[in-house]
């Protein structure tokens, strides 16, 4: 994989957060114990992605016109801005970073907001996929602050008006809905889960590649290898969602890829695979899914493939001419 | 003539079969004959062509008498010409002389010819023989006349005969008659003579014109042969010039004898009259001239048009002869197939030529042979051409080669054309003379029209003798009938007595003929008399045409061969003419002109490149009328349909337009596609000028003329682009309260505001202009790209603006608007090619539009090719609807809610303590108690302790702020407001009504006044020009007098802006000024003018002075401040439910 290569530069923080990917994986959906070749290649992955994130964020301050290249989080929303789901989600993870912010001072200050701080805490990493948590009700009550993006409505006018309450964006609606499928697959996957299992799954939520290890995410992102500037908190906090983001959307897609080729082995009356021993302990009742094998880095390979694959939108000008459509690394 | 042209078809059958009618004639004549006439048993050929002459004899009175009428008519038009007009001579002349005589003896004589030849030959003598009566050279003539009875007698015998009434002369036609009858035709038999069948080749010929003519304008004729008559053109050019060359040459070997005398001894032929005065001039001063009489003559003759250059008064019937000869020979050579026979066979080139042939000919050396005179009569003539056919026959013998049916054709067309010479036999004017002189001894008792002698001399002089025949004509005239009678009746079978041969005149005849006969006529007339019936002698059917291609010379050959015959008579059988008639008539007809155009054309070219120093061809008014009279001609041929010569009338009519001033050109026979740079366009029947009944003109332009449609550059009504719209609209409605609290919000934070400080935002609502009304002259699409282009830009900005871009770079919209137009262009290209993939068949047959059923079907249906083209261009349907719904439709929502929280901003702004149950005029805030205004907690927002209330620290005790409310600051709204709204004072009923308004003071009413302030009322007015005076509160609010107001402060503001100026000086003089102020105040208060004049500064007080009064004459006009102030985007608290 060509994007792999590219990734060399920094390879030598490889295998950092081997762990977090494969709690992520969990999370995700993957139930069995993923081999290091598979968390590799999608680690490899991720970092490439990040990197490419990172070049073109530069690429566009540069552009925007500001100093010493420094990345902005507008940048970060300009390169998912077709993914609206992901930038709702974004929109949400940092609101709800404000409030927890705004809770700890407000703690600092006072102590009426104190029972806020773990929810906050638990927002700071999973905040996408704790619905169910009490945090929602606690951030209703602090003040919100919208997320604005440039292309906004908002930015159309020069005078910014008090935001109104009642304002409910279809665009939440629309996070609400994305947000809704996710925690109804989560529920899926906890639903049988005893408690013990629902504890280790709910430490798993919290896994973060940022989390109490910025600097290493650093190094592993490449800043100062592929920019110069000094990346605020709120640009490492989008990352590491981001990346969060993608081993999810990675994990899922080639999750997707092997039930298609289980199902078409079975169809096929596939060869009889030697099944690997169950990892875990398993009640009396347990689903038919603890029978699943890992992921194989030739799933990961394919749901890749899959994800970067059909972007049309680069042919638009080329018709009639003779130049190769080429199309640049996708987001995942 | 009588016959129609198609009736009359050239074929060899028919020759012989005429040769044979008229060869029995010969036999009663054949004594009488002069040209040699071969043995019977030759050639029926050579019958043919020497029956002529026999044939002529007793017909041969039409074309002489033809011929004379002519003369006369020429000579007579000259005359006429010479006597009324003399410049005119030579232009008429010419006119005649271009008429070549055969065609004109046809063309013009037909009606009147056989029907009254006795009478105009008299007639015509007659007054030649009064013109030349008193001609100096009337004796010479009259000698030489006297000398060529025979010409004469020719003239008696036939018709001038008849008239004279010798009975006599009339008898030995009829034999020939006789004998014609029994082959059957008699009646029709006689007219076809020689002559006429002259004619009728000739009228043929034309016939073959005009047809060829007519098919100009049905038939295109490809141009692959013009190359070849090109390079024919070309070798009979070259022929031409090679013969001439050598004629030159042996001309001026010739030695000029040059001998002197009184040139007008010298015959001049008709020439003489015209130059009568010249040549007495050059006589009298003959010594002066240094040129030989030869010389002169020829020098005249050349200067006498009419005359040819054949004419040599020392031979007898040269011109005639020689004329005709030409003729055909040029006729001979300018034919399709005369190629190969143009020039003597080149030993060189085929070595064993000259064994087989001994003697070869050429029309080359015929050419030669005829300007050197070496034809003595036309069986000579006839004998050389055969002899080319027959060389040619003999040395290709295999039936295959193509050279035969050249020769084949060339022979049948030689055949065609040799009756038109006319038989004669030339002599030396020596001999005619003496032998006229032995007539005349011999047979003066028998003339009885001897008294026609003294016109003879005439006809003689105009070197027209169709001498030898005529001669022969009269000889046998007097002489011949009882021989004719004799002789006839061997041929008719009749009770003839041979002996009858032997008769005396016979004799004489013969004496006279033995000095220019061949032996070969002994022979023929021996054989004739020996021979039993002629019957057995003519010879039919093919035998007798194979061989009437072999000459004399040759006969023998091929008689000898014993093959000849069989296969002279095969090879006839060989279709000369593989070619469609038509089409070689055409060939025939245009190949002069095609060659001539063709070399044109070659000119133009050299080594395949275009020639640049050529001349080019160029367009020629002639040209184009000739092309004018074609089409005109060929549309009346076609109106009438059947019409076949009638158009020819018509064609003086035709081309009226261009033919003025330009000289008459030759016609060209070739059909118009050959000169098309001549071609005349049609115009449009729409751009005609065209006039009704009443002369006026017809409009034509509305019938073609057309409106552009409207709405082709503007956007097409559809759904979405009205939402559009309304997203437009709520943006700039939007952008306008936005506006207003950018200068509310400026308003509160400066103290100081300046009239023209707030543009006010007032944007106009897009509208797409349509192009103005423009007139088309066509259907179809309108090719305007730089339109197109423009109204593209316009929806790019269009959507630009929607997607919130309030103005944009020039440079950015040109951009996009170049990416938008690649990007749709490419679009339509691939919804092209998808739309005209190749139909593919289908099971089930499928009704076109038109009804018919077609199982052919389209291979992408219109969704597929859409949907095709849009993938293919990399636009996805998802992209377009999420656009449609996020960005339009969504959009729309998301504006409407912005544009609601605008409002309630700038409301709460504006009016912090209206509500929305305030009147219009906010006097319904006061409703409620209006404790804000009480306890003046609106004055902090003026950053002053209005009430002293900070000072005392009651803000902190009560908890209030103090702010005043923006519409409470009187002196920066009130201002801004009245100037905009002067009428705007709508109230909700609770306001007091405005008292009546005081009455102008005026001249005429300020003695109602107080008589305190009667006087300086009076100075006002005075200083007003007697005009009404004006209230302070009527006056533009620029010119307004602010109203003192006393702050609590007990300081005065300054009552108006000042320039910074001003203001800074005033600064420095604050303490001054302060003290200044609240006299001003003082004096304001009184309604005074400008008390700062002593101590402020001057100029803006002098302003002032000036303007009030200026104003007062400018009243009814507006006021162009106050337009200013309008033009300001100032609020007012109005318009705050308004927006």
């Amino acid at each position: 994989m060509a994007s792999m290569n590219r990734a060399s530069p920094v390879s030598n923080t490889h295998g950092f957060s081997l762990t977090e990917m494969i709690q992520m994986m969990f999370v995700s959906g993957e139930t069995g114990e993923p081999s290091p070749e598979t968390t590799t290649l999608i680690e490899s992955i991720v970092q490439d992605q990040v990197q490419h994130m990172l070049r073109e964020c530069s690429n566009l301050s540069t552009r925007r016109g500001s100093r010493f290249g420094s990345i902005s989080t507008d940048d970060l929303f300009m390169l998912i801005r077709h993914d609206r789901a992901k930038i709702s989600r974004l929109r949400h993870f940092l609101q709800w970073k404000d409030v927890r912010r705004s809770v700890k001072d407000s703690d600092d200050k006072g102590g009426d907001a104190g029972a806020d701080v773990g929810a906050g805490d638990d927002l700071a990493v999973g905040v996408v996929a704790s619905g169910a948590g009490p945090g929602p009700e606690a951030g209703k009550k602090a003040k919100r602050a919208k997320v604005d993006l440039v292309w906004e409505v908002q930015s159309f006018f020069n005078e910014v008006p008090p935001l109104k309450d009642d304002l409910d964006d279809e665009e939440e609606e629309e996070m609400n809905f994305a947000t809704l499928q996710r925690l109804k697959n989560a529920d899926e996957r906890t639903k049988n889960m005893t408690r013990e299992e629902y504890v280790h799954w709910s430490d798993c939520r919290q896994a973060s590649f940022t989390y109490r290890k910025g600097k290493r995410f650093r190094e592993w992102a490449g800043f100062g290898l592929i920019t110069d500037s000094k990346p605020s908190d709120d640009i490492i906090d989008i990352l590491g969602f981001l990346t969060f983001e993608i081993v999810q959307t990675l994990t899922e897609e080639a999750l997707k890829v092997k039930a298609a080729e289980d199902l078409y082995k079975k169809t096929t009356g596939g060869e009889s695979q030697n099944r690997l021993k169950r990892k875990r302990e398993r009640g009396p009742f347990d689903p038919p899914e603890e029978a699943r094998e890992p992921i194989q880095p030739a799933h990961v390979q394919e749901a890749y493939r899959r994800l970067q694959r059909g972007n049309n939108k680069s042919r638009a000008m080329l018709n009639f001419t003779r130049a190769v459509p080429r199309s640049s690394l996708r987001l995942i | 003539m009588s016959l129609p042209p198609s009736l009359h078809p050239p074929s060899a059958k028919e020759g012989p079969h005429n040769h044979n009618a008229r060869m029995l004639s010969t036999w009663s004549q054949a004594q009488r004959l002069r040209t040699p006439i071969p043995a019977p048993s030759d050639e029926a050929m050579s019958n043919g062509d020497s029956n002529n002459n026999p044939g002529e004899a007793p017909d041969a009175e039409d074309p002489r008498a033809a011929l004379f009428r002519e003369r006369f008519a020429r000579s007579e038009a000259r005359l006429m010409a010479l006597l009324e007009h003399g410049g005119h001579v030579d232009a008429q002349g010419d006119a005649i002389n271009a008429i070549p005589p055969s065609s004109e003896s046809s063309a013009q004589l037909p009606p009147a010819h056989d029907a009254r030849p006795p009478v105009t030959p008299k007639k015509a003598v007659r007054t030649i023989t009064e013109n030349y009566g008193d001609d100096d050279e009337e004796e010479e003539e009259e000698d030489d006349s006297r000398t060529s009875p025979l010409f004469a007698k020719s003239v008696s015998n036939g018709s001038a005969a008849a008239a004279l009434g010798t009975p006599t002369l009339r008898i030995p036609s009829f034999p020939p008659r006789l004998g014609t009858d029994r082959t059957s035709t008699p009646s029709t038999e006689q007219p076809r003579s020689s002559d006429d069948v002259r004619k009728k080749l000739l009228q043929d010929k034309k016939a073959a014109e005009d047809m060829a003519k007519r098919t100009f304008n049905t038939m295109f004729y490809t141009l692959e042969n013009d190359r070849d008559a090109m390079l024919e053109q070309q070798k009979l050019d070259e022929l031409d010039r090679q013969v001439e060359t050598e004629m030159s040459r042996q001309a001026n070997e010739a030695p000029a004898a040059p001998q002197q005398g009184t040139l007008s001894t010298t015959n001049m032929g008709a020439s003489s009259f015209a130059f009568k005065n010249l040549i007495a001039v050059l006589d009298k001063k003959r010594h002066l001239v240094k040129a030989s009489d030869t010389q002169l003559r020829s020098l005249m003759s050349e200067v006498r048009k009419n005359r040819s250059k054949w004419a040599n008064e020392d031979r007898v019937g040269q011109e005639e002869l020689y004329e005709s000869i030409e003729k055909v020979l040029m006729e001979l050579k300018a034919g399709e197939n005369a190629g190969p026979f143009l020039q003597r066979v080149n030993k060189r080139e085929v070595p064993d030529y000259f064994h087989v042939i001994k003697q070869p000919m050429d029309i080359g050396t015929m050419m030669k042979k005829l300007k050197g005179l070496q034809y003595k009569s036309k069986k000579e003539f006839v004998d050389d051409l055969m002899l080319i056919w027959s060389n040619c026959l003999k040395y290709n013998a295999d039936p295959a080669h193509p050279l035969r049916k050249k020769a084949l054709y060339m022979r049948k067309k030689t055949e065609q054309l040799v009756p038109l010479i006319p038989d004669i036999t030339i002599r030396d004017r020596a001999e005619v003379e003496a032998e006229e002189r032995r007539m005349r001894q011999g047979d003066a008792d028998a003339d009885g029209a001897e008294e026609s002698e003294d016109e003879e001399p005439i006809m003689a002089s105009r070197g027209r003798k169709a001498p030898s025949k005529g001669g022969l004509g009269s000889t046998t005239g007097r002489k011949a009938p009882p021989a004719g009678l004799e002789g006839t009746p061997g041929a008719d079978g009749k009770p003839a007595v041979p002996s009858l041969m032997t008769s005396a005149s016979n004799v004489k005849n013969e004496n006279l003929r033995a000095e220019s006969r061949a032996d070969s006529e002994m022979e023929g007339s021996v054989n004739g008399l020996t021979t039993p019936p002629p019957g057995t002698l003519t010879p039919f059917g093919p035998n007798g045409v194979s061989k009437s291609g072999a000459p004399p010379s040759q006969a023998d050959v091929s008689e000898a061969d014993g093959t000849g015959t069989s296969m002279s008579g095969f090879l006839e059988n060989e279709d000369a003419e593989l070619d469609d008639l038509e089409y070689k008539t055409w060939k025939q007809v245009t190949k002069k002109d095609r060659a001539i155009i063709a070399a044109e054309r070659n000119r133009l070219f050299r080594d395949d490149r275009l020639n640049v120093e050529e001349p080019a061809i160029l367009r020629t008014r002639a040209g184009m009328r000739r092309w004018l009279r074609h089409k005109k001609l060929a549309s009346e041929r076609d109106s009438r349909e059947g019409g076949t010569a009638a158009s020819e009338g018509k064609e003086a009519t035709a081309g009226e337009t261009l033919a003025e001033g330009v000289e008459e050109e030759e016609e060209r026979q070739v059909p118009d596609y050959y000169d098309p740079v001549c071609v005349i366009p049609d115009i449009p029947e729409r751009l005609q000028w065209a006039e009704d009944s009443q002369g006026y003109v017809i409009q034509q332009s509305e019938e073609y003329m057309r409106m552009v449609p409207p709405g082709h550059f503007t956007s097409p009504e559809s759904s979405l682009a009205k939402r559009m719209e309304s997203n437009i609209r709520q943006m700039q409605d939007t952008r306008k309260i936005c506006a207003k609290i950018g200068i509310v919000k400026q308003m509160q934070l400066q103290t100081q505001m300046y009239q023209n400080q707030f543009q006010k935002y007032d944007p106009q609502p897009f509208v797409e202009a349509d192009i103005d009304p423009m007139v088309v002259t066509d259907d179809g699409a309108i090719m305007a790209p730089y339109v197109c282009r423009a109204a593209l830009q316009r929806s790019v900005g269009k959507i630009l603006y929607h997607a919130g871009f309030e103005e944009f770079q020039p440079s950015a919209l040109e951009a996009i608007t170049d990416i938008a137009g690649q990007f749709f262009q490419n679009l339509v290209k691939t919804l092209n090619v998808y739309r005209e993939a190749p139909k593919t068949k289908s099971d089930m047959p499928v009704p076109t539009p038109t009804g018919a059923m077609t199982s052919w079907v389209p291979r992408f249906s219109q969704e597929e090719v859409i949907l095709h083209a849009l993938d293919a261009n990399g636009v996805e349907l998802e992209s377009l609807e999420s656009y449609v719904k996020d960005d339009v439709e969504r959009l729309s929502t998301k504006l409407a809610s912005m544009h609601d929280r605008m409002r309630s901003h700038y409301a709460d702004l504006l009016r912090p303590a209206l509500d929305s149950n305030a009147g219009a005029d906010g006097s319904g805030a006061f409703n409620d108690g209006s404790e804000q205004f009480v306890g003046g907690d609106f004055a902090e927002e003026l950053g002053e302790d209005f009430f002293g209330f900070r000072e005392l620290g009651l803000d902190k005790e009560l908890g209030i702020s103090f702010s005043v409310p923006l519409h409470l600051l009187q002196n920066r709204m009130h201002n801004a407001y009245a100037a905009q709204n002067p009428s705007n004072v709508a109230t909700t009923g609770l306001l007091m009504e405005e008292p009546p308004k005081f009455e102008p003071v005026t001249i005429h009413n300020v003695a109602g006044q107080i008589g305190l302030i009667q006087d300086w009322l009076k100075a006002k007015l005075q200083e007003n020009n007697n005009q009404p005076l004006v209230e302070d509160e009527d006056l533009p609010p620029k010119q307004r007098f602010p109203k003192p107001r006393l702050p609590p402060t007990g300081k005065i503001l300054s009552p108006r802006k000042r320039p910074i100026r001003e203001q800074q000086q005033m600064a420095r003089k604050k303490r001054k000024l302060d003290e200044e102020r609240e006299e001003n105040a003082g004096n304001e208060g009184a309604g005074a003018n400008g008390s700062f004049t002593g101590k402020g500064s001057n100029k803006p007080l002098s302003k002032l002075k000036l303007d009030v009064p200026s104003q007062k004459d400018n009243q009814n006009v507006p006021d162009p401040e106050k337009d200013d102030g309008s033009a300001v985007g100032m609020i007012s608290p109005e318009s705050i439910t308004a927006a």
